[in-house]
């Protein structure tokens, strides 16, 4: 090689190197920031405006940077909660039966200095309910733990003028006092317990209306950090979409003494492999293990858990023209004993609990009493009803009696017909797939190889939509659709199977389960829990007899803490969580 | 001097063999052909075999194929066979055990001390050795090595070559099988988009003019389109199976042959054995596939050759994201996304298929060079 | 040369528009609806998707679509991943991680390529030229997202010399820089052994041919040969596979990405497809088609001024 080639080669390795030598050495370490609470997110939060969105990570950034009229707030002794007023001044004031005055706190104000009064909070709420802009989030102040007069008709009115807002049980009594009328009697805590979720938190005027298109059909308020205000306990200072967010202290707020980090970083990783790097290496403090990562952890001190707002289930179609048995009980009760919980539970879900039932295991934790569903002589009831049918339900002989029963009722004969049925899954959900192809191998000898299983993914769609590409020709779909107003009221985790749901799951409707479910859903009863759990013991039974849907797994939240980051509570308060916006941090 | 036969005299044209005789057979100077004549394949091959580089990865993919149709009938495992208290086992190889590798030992992170006693979690002789003390919240934390076989209760003698994967299936036999499908469905991906390409860029180049204006164009129009896009409306009228994998990578896999075919036939067609064909009255066709092609067909294999691999990835990076064939039937692109979600935990679950896809990729890559310093045969040495 | 330009540059234009139509068509062929959350009211469901149209035939909604492109530049606003922010401002906000990282990678995989990919042409059959390509096989097969693993594995958390995650708050170029490391080099293996095997197949091939004999037999050292003569020529497939590349440094590269928290453009395409965010699809893949026709056109262009055969015209 001649030498100016030489040369020419030498010099372009060291400047590859020197990039690389220079990128190797580490960057100036910043003088330690004190009290720093590290946490994550497996989605980015698409936008802050809290009244159009229904992605469940919008609820951090509020609550650490917005304020909201009630926070919950735990108890001294660690073991519950209760409300106190953030933006409000304390708890509503109750006027009469269904009106109930709220004092806004005089000191109350943006980050920008401007203060915040009741015109600040009707404002949010008008444009919240505002039939134009129809806001996805809406429901969530018209309906709920109390329900406001005429809201959510002003809301769904469109464009017709049926309802004016003067109407809507909202009013301005003065700059610092707004009053609500309810539909129905209510508690102060169910008053609090309304303005807990983001989207009745307070929103700025001005970015709200500079950000309005001319049909006034929608705003970009919150799209960018610049286009939105906040007014809490932390400053908003960074958002790097995708990436990561960073809250610092707000000293001047109000409650600045009931929270103790510096600062919050909230990193948006969206890979498993990532999150475990991260946690092992101590850069996080809080950490969710999956099912491929939960058995290096189960073991762990740091690890919590406690049973979820969601039970696993599979919806299944009665009206698939392809198969002949689609239509048939006894075909659904066959599925609903032919599967083995246990085992699907503890090595496809990792670790989970089987449950051959459908309410789930908080359903009635926030209701008067605190006692769970579960745990009472009702639900204990039809929990032992189906353990007599075999454990969590499950049977292969019924099973295979039932199924041979679906072939002879629809003409078919056992012995020379086979049955082909679609599982589909959406693409991301692992478990989906491994419990399909689980049953698929089961079911072979289970049903002496007269069911096929095919497993089919949900080409890119998720699989609602899949479900309308028509003709209808799917057949079981596993599903974890679940109500968080369960908490209160547990048969409300069935209200997605009536008849009168729009966008139902699944297309098997029963008039008599409409009916026991109005039944439950009755206001007469609804000042009377141990009415309230008696009848959803009968709409349950009258759901595993039917077989609306074939309920599989109870899950678990698995989580983990780590040691710096000391808790307010001791274990986990249903409605508070673990309280980690009011942690502090011990080195 | 051209003798028109039928214009000669009556008696010159039927005059016998035996009036003439040959004058002057001493002294032919000319000599005879010493060697055989060759033709260009036959040439090709032997200059092939010659090359040792690429005997050898041919063998290895014919080994590799051979083992796709052999190896998952001879494991005593079928590829859907699942046991599922037998998930994630490690590789265990009778033989290497005694070594110390692929012995079916695993070390196990994160366990409580005290748990080590419990015979339900840890059966007698399970455990091998601690390798690390450590504490999390005053609990005594250790990492210990175990013989995950024994512990979760594995059989004497049953032996998963290289583990087992989520739901306790055997992987070789996966992957074997996995190498089949796989190997299909790439063959016939890409001997379609070849076959399509060559037409499609050899009308497109020879032609030129408007013909290759509008060819081009159309190429571009369909290129432009999405490929993920075209895939998902495939899997939503046919169903996700082999064929509509097929289809959905055929569909615009073709259009970067057809520009490599076009590139090559405008470098040639200028040349001066094309001009002596054209003269000499040889038709469009015949100067398209006997002439020019089997010279422009050294980078058209070269990159035949590669795009099996290459299609294998797309297959692949479709399973990743859901659109992969039906389970349980597994394929390299099943095993490689699934091993990938789990590479830190389980990293033999990614490094079998990683390990064969490259073995592939080399021994493609090589013949392919291989043949096409054969089959080119201006490939005499160097300056 | 200037109005075959000219041409090509219309024919551009004209296939543009063929591809948007096409994709509006085949993205609301797709059965989707946009809104579909439990917790959301089916009415309000139904008010929201009469306010994009979506309740009309299909013909009217392409109406739409064409009459705000044009009256009003307006693509659409995204629906589900930014909700109200405009398509093409959503694809500017992403795009800048994704370009600063394929170009470094680019700018490392080039001349690591053309280097290695002359040495192991030089050395033919020899010992380097048989280490370059065993290793280039390695790069190529192996998927890109195992060695971006293995890699945040190693040198994040065994040796912790480089930050897990991309650090997109960083205020120094260094700091970014130094959190982008891996993810380049990860990237740039891939390109860099694709550059290096097709160089080594073209210089290989340039090599034996006569005008390089004449060369030199003038006189010419080998490297003045190889520099000055055999490298234009094997440029061409050259220009082919790196053209692509340089354009593509748009792309962003989907599975790195998301091992290291890079917001970039790589998952947005299929993130966009899944969620049925209709507008921000179609304007993602205009952006696609654009970026590709802008590389076929200067490929072309490219061909005309590397190799003076190959002007485009020539007929039979």
């Amino acid at each position: 090689m001649s030498r100016r080639y030489k040369m020419i080669a030498l010099l372009l390795a060291t400047v590859v190197m020197a990039t690389f030598l220079g990128a190797c050495s580490k960057p100036v370490q910043e003088a330690k920031e004190p009290k720093v609470y590290r946490t994550y997110l497996t989605v980015e939060c698409p936008i802050l405006n809290g009244h159009d969105s229904v992605e469940s990570a919008l609820q951090t950034p509020h609550d650490y940077c917005s304020s909201p009229l009630y926070r919950v707030y735990p108890n001294e002794d660690g073991q519950g909660y209760h409300y106190i007023g953030d933006l409000a001044e304390g708890m509503p004031i109750q006027v009469d039966e269904l009106n109930w005055q709220i004092k806004i706190r005089k000191e109350a104000k943006w980050h920008n200095g401007e203060p915040i009064n009741a015109d600040t909070i009707i404002y949010s709420w008008k444009m919240l309910l505002d039939p134009i802009l129809a806001n996805q989030m809406a429901d969530f102040l018209s309906t709920g733990s109390i329900t406001i007069v005429n809201a959510k008709e002003y809301q769904r009115q469109g464009t017709e003028n049926t309802v004016a807002w003067e109407d809507v049980g909202i009013k301005k009594l003065d700059d610092y006092t707004i009053q609500i009328t309810t539909a129905y009697p209510n508690t102060a805590e169910e008053v609090c317990a309304q303005f807990v979720d983001r989207s009745t938190f307070p929103v700025y005027e001005p970015y709200y209306e500079k950000g309005m298109n001319e049909s006034r059909t929608q705003t970009t308020y919150g799209t960018t950090l610049d286009e939105w205000m906040g007014c809490g306990p932390y400053f908003f200072k960074t958002w790097e979409f995708g990436n990561m967010h960073v809250y610092e202290k707000n000293p001047d707020h109000w409650l600045a003494d009931l929270f103790h980090y510096d600062r919050v970083e909230v990193y948006v990783v969206p890979d498993m492999n990532a999150r475990v790097q991260l946690w092992e290496a101590g850069k996080l403090d809080y950490f969710v293990p999956d099912a491929t990562t939960i058995d290096k952890y189960i073991n762990d001190p740091r690890m919590v858990s406690y049973p979820s707002l969601s039970v696993d289930h599979i919806d299944i179609n009665c009206k698939n023209p392809t198969n002949p048995i689609s239509g048939l009980i006894e075909y659904r009760k066959a599925i609903y004993h032919a599967i083995d919980r246990e085992t699907l539970a503890r090595d496809i879900y990792g670790y989970m609990k089987p449950s051959g039932t459908y309410v789930n295991g908080q359903a009635g934790i926030l209701s008067p009493s605190g006692l769970l569903y579960r745990e009472s002589t009702y639900g204990q009831e039809v929990t032992a009803m189906v353990n007599e049918w075999g454990p969590h339900g499950y049977n292969p002989e019924m099973a295979l009696d039932y199924m041979k029963q679906a072939f002879s009722k629809a003409g078919l004969s056992w012995d020379s017909h086979t049955v082909t049925l679609q599982w589909i899954y959406e693409g991301s959900e692992a478990e989906a797939k491994a419990a399909g192809e689980f049953l698929q191998d089961q079911w072979q000898t289970l049903f002496e190889g007269r069911i096929k299983l095919e497993v089919v993914p949900t080409a890119g769609m998720s699989a609602t939509q899949w479900k309308k590409t028509g003709d209808d020709k799917w057949d079981l779909s596993p599903n974890l659709w679940t109500r968080s107003l369960s908490r209160k009221f547990p048969y409300m985790c069935f209200y997605y199977y009536l008849s009168t749901y729009g966008t139902a799951p699944n297309n098997y409707f029963d008039p008599e389960f409409d009916a026991q479910y109005a039944v439950c859903d009755d206001p007469a009863i609804r000042g009377d829990y141990e009415k309230i759990l008696e009848e959803t013991a009968k709409l349950e039974k009258i759901y595993l007899e039917k077989v609306i849907h074939v309920p599989t797994v109870q899950r678990v939240v698995y989580e983990m803490f780590s040691e710096r980051v000391k808790l307010p509570v001791s274990r986990y308060i249903p409605g508070l969580g673990w309280g980690t916006i009011y942690g502090d941090i011990i080195e | 001097m051209i003798i028109d036969r039928n214009n000669l005299p009556e008696d010159i044209r039927n005059l016998p063999e035996s009036s003439f005789e040959i004058v002057g057979t001493e002294d032919i100077r000319d000599e005879a052909f010493r060697t055989e004549p060759v033709g260009f394949f036959k040439d090709a091959v032997s200059r092939l075999t010659k090359n040792k580089l690429s005997v050898i990865s041919f063998w290895i993919i014919m080994l590799i194929i051979a083992s796709s149709i052999i190896v998952p009938n001879c494991t005593g495992y079928t590829y859907s066979e699942q046991n599922v208290a037998f998930k994630n086992l490690p590789p265990k190889v009778p033989g290497l055990e005694k070594l110390g590798i692929l012995d079916g030992t695993r070390v196990m992170t994160n366990r409580r001390k005290d748990s080590l006693n419990d015979p339900t979690q840890f059966p007698p002789g399970s455990v091998i050795e601690i390798v690390k003390e450590y504490s999390h919240s005053g609990v005594e934390m250790v990492d210990v090595k175990v013989d995950f076989y024994r512990m979760v209760g594995v059989p004497e003698g049953r032996y998963h070559w290289m583990g087992t994967d989520y739901l306790g299936r055997d992987l070789c036999t996966r992957l074997f099988l996995g190498a089949r499908i796989s190997l299909i469905i790439a063959f016939f991906s890409v001997v379609t988009n070849i076959c399509i390409g060559i037409i499609y860029g050899a009308c497109s180049g020879y032609y030129g003019g408007r013909v290759d204006m509008m060819l081009t164009h159309f190429a571009e129009i369909l290129d432009g389109l999405p490929y993920i896009v075209v895939t998902i409306l495939f899997m939503l009228l046919l169903g996700s199976g082999m064929v509509s994998i097929v289809l959905a990578l055929t569909v615009t896999g073709w259009i970067g042959t057809s520009r490599l075919v076009r590139a090559q036939f405008y470098r040639f067609k200028g040349r001066e054995y094309v001009l002596a064909a054209r003269t000499l009255g040889v038709k469009d066709r015949a100067l398209i596939f006997r002439h020019i092609l089997p010279n422009a067909i050294g980078p058209i294999i070269t990159r035949a050759m590669i795009s099996i691999p290459g299609a294998i990835f797309s297959e692949s990076f479709l399973a990743y994201i859901g659109l992969g064939i039906k389970p349980p039937n597994p394929s390299i692109g099943i095993l490689l996304s699934d091993g990938q979600k789990v590479l830190l935990q389980y990293p033999y679950q990614t490094v079998f298929p990683a390990v064969l896809i490259s073995l592939l990729m080399v021994s493609f890559n090589l013949f392919a060079n291989g043949l096409r310093d054969a089959l080119d045969p201006t490939q005499r040495g160097e300056v | 040369m200037l109005r075959y330009s000219l041409a090509r540059f219309g024919a551009m234009l004209l296939t543009m528009f063929i591809i948007m139509s096409l994709s509006f068509w085949i993205i609301r062929l797709m059965p989707q609806s946009i809104f579909e959350n439990p917790e959301v009211a089916p009415e309000v469901q139904k008010l929201l998707e009469a306010e994009m149209h979506l309740d009309k035939p299909m013909v009217v909604q392409y109406y739409y679509f064409i009459r705000d492109i044009i009256t009003k530049r307006d693509f659409g606003r995204s629906v589900k991943l930014r909700p109200g922010m405009e398509v093409f401002k959503v694809i500017a906000s992403r795009i800048k991680p994704s370009v600063v990282l394929n170009f470094f990678s680019l700018l490392m995989a080039i001349p690591a390529g053309i280097i290695l990919g002359t040495i192991a042409a030089l050395q033919r059959n020899k010992l380097a030229d048989n280490i370059i390509s065993f290793l280039v096989v390695i790069f190529i097969s192996v998927p890109s997202f195992v060695f971006g693993s293995v890699l945040q594995y190693t040198f994040t958390f065994k040796i912790p010399i480089f930050p897990t995650l991309y650090d997109a708050s960083a205020t120094s170029f260094r700091a970014m820089f130094h959190s982008l490391t891996l993810p380049i080099i990860a990237l740039a293996l891939g390109p860099c052994a694709t550059i290096a095997r097709y160089l080594r197949g073209e210089l290989i091939e340039t090599l034996s041919s006569e005008f390089l004999l004449l060369a030199r037999t003038k006189g010419l050292t080998r490297a003045q040969a190889v520099v000055r003569h055999a490298f234009r020529n094997s440029m061409v497939p050259i220009a082919n596979t790196v053209i692509p590349m340089i354009t593509g440094i748009m792309g962003g590269s989907l599975v790195i990405e998301r091992i290291f928290a890079v917001p970039g453009m790589g998952g947005q395409l299929v993130q966009s497809i899944t969620v049925g965010d209709h507008f921000l699809t179609v304007a993602l893949l205009m952006f696609y088609s654009a970026i590709s026709l802008v590389t076929i056109f200067i490929v072309d262009i490219s061909y005309g001024l590397i190799d003076p055969r190959i002007r485009v015209g020539g007929g039979k």
